[in-house]
């Protein structure tokens, strides 16, 4: 007899007044689950304009980006994209201030982002200060 | 009954408010890293989506405008707080992102790249 009185207490429906509040709390529980996804990534520090000007006077690393992933020309020289971390580590090694650790990058227009990532994360694992540098195209007229 | 209504339609209102400053909306992949970092609090957003076109926390933006609108965002917002998250499909070209970056340097902020982690 114990057991049939609690199922009977179990199986009571809820008023129908509450659907409202039920499908209110509902939509709320959602949007809090949906909002809370926070961003993740890596942040970038870039020497401000007038920095680079200072900096140019010295002579920096720089590093040329193409659309092919596999390579990458170091200072002229053509370097595998595994063996830049080493290759940038060396160059690296004997210079000791801020300004002389500037890697500078240039890209090719068509040089992916992803491709970017991956050698920008590179030069910094290998404690370089990465500055971009991009390619003006100039018109010459020829008289 | 009513006021239950009352609440249901504001919220909607507020979730349709918030959506024109979100960028949820909008087509890109991101790019993978071995290591990635909470980004924490923005104060600006900046995305490039699959058809190389730029937006600004949303809202469509041309890139000789990106120095000036992210600095009137940003105003006089201290150091460390100025941060400023790019997110950029990951074949967009370099002739695309490069004056972004360059643009969110100008203007003092400080650059934040979302990432995926890359899987092992």
């Amino acid at each position: 007899m114990k057991m049939r009185n609690r199922r009977s207490k179990v199986l009571v429906e809820p008023p129908a007044s509450a659907t409202g509040d039920i499908a209110f709390n509902l939509i709320v529980f959602f949007l809090v689950c949906a909002s809370v996804q926070p961003d993740s990534g890596r942040s970038q520090t870039l020497p401000r304009s007038e920095e680079i000007d200072e900096q140019e006077k010295v002579e920096n690393i720089e590093v040329q980006l193409s659309r092919n992933p596999n390579t990458v020309m170091l200072n002229g020289d053509a370097v595998r994209t595994p063996q830049l971390v080493n290759r940038l580590r060396t160059l690296l090694s004997n210079k000791t201030r801020e300004q002389d650790k500037v890697v500078i990058v240039k890209s090719k227009p068509e040089t992916t982002y992803f491709h970017w990532i991956d050698i920008t994360g590179k030069i910094e694992e290998a404690g370089g200060i990465i500055t971009i540098q991009t390619e003006e195209e100039r018109e010459v007229r020829i008289e | 009954m009513a006021m239950g209504d009352i609440a249901f339609n504001l919220l909607i209102f507020f979730v349709i408010l918030a959506r024109a400053h979100d960028d949820s909306h909008l087509q890109w992949d991101p790019a993978t890293t071995k290591i990635v970092e909470p980004s924490g609090a923005a104060k600006a957003s900046l995305l490039i989506d699959m058809d190389n076109k730029v937006y600004l926390n949303g809202q469509p933006i041309g890139i000789a405008q990106i120095s000036s609108e992210v600095g009137e965002i940003l105003g006089e917002t201290k150091a460390g707080e100025r941060t400023v998250l790019l997110k950029v499909h990951k074949d967009v070209p370099a002739m695309f992102f490069q004056p972004v970056i360059e643009g969110i340097s100008e203007a003092g902020g400080d650059l934040v790249h979302v990432l995926e982690k890359q899987k092992e």
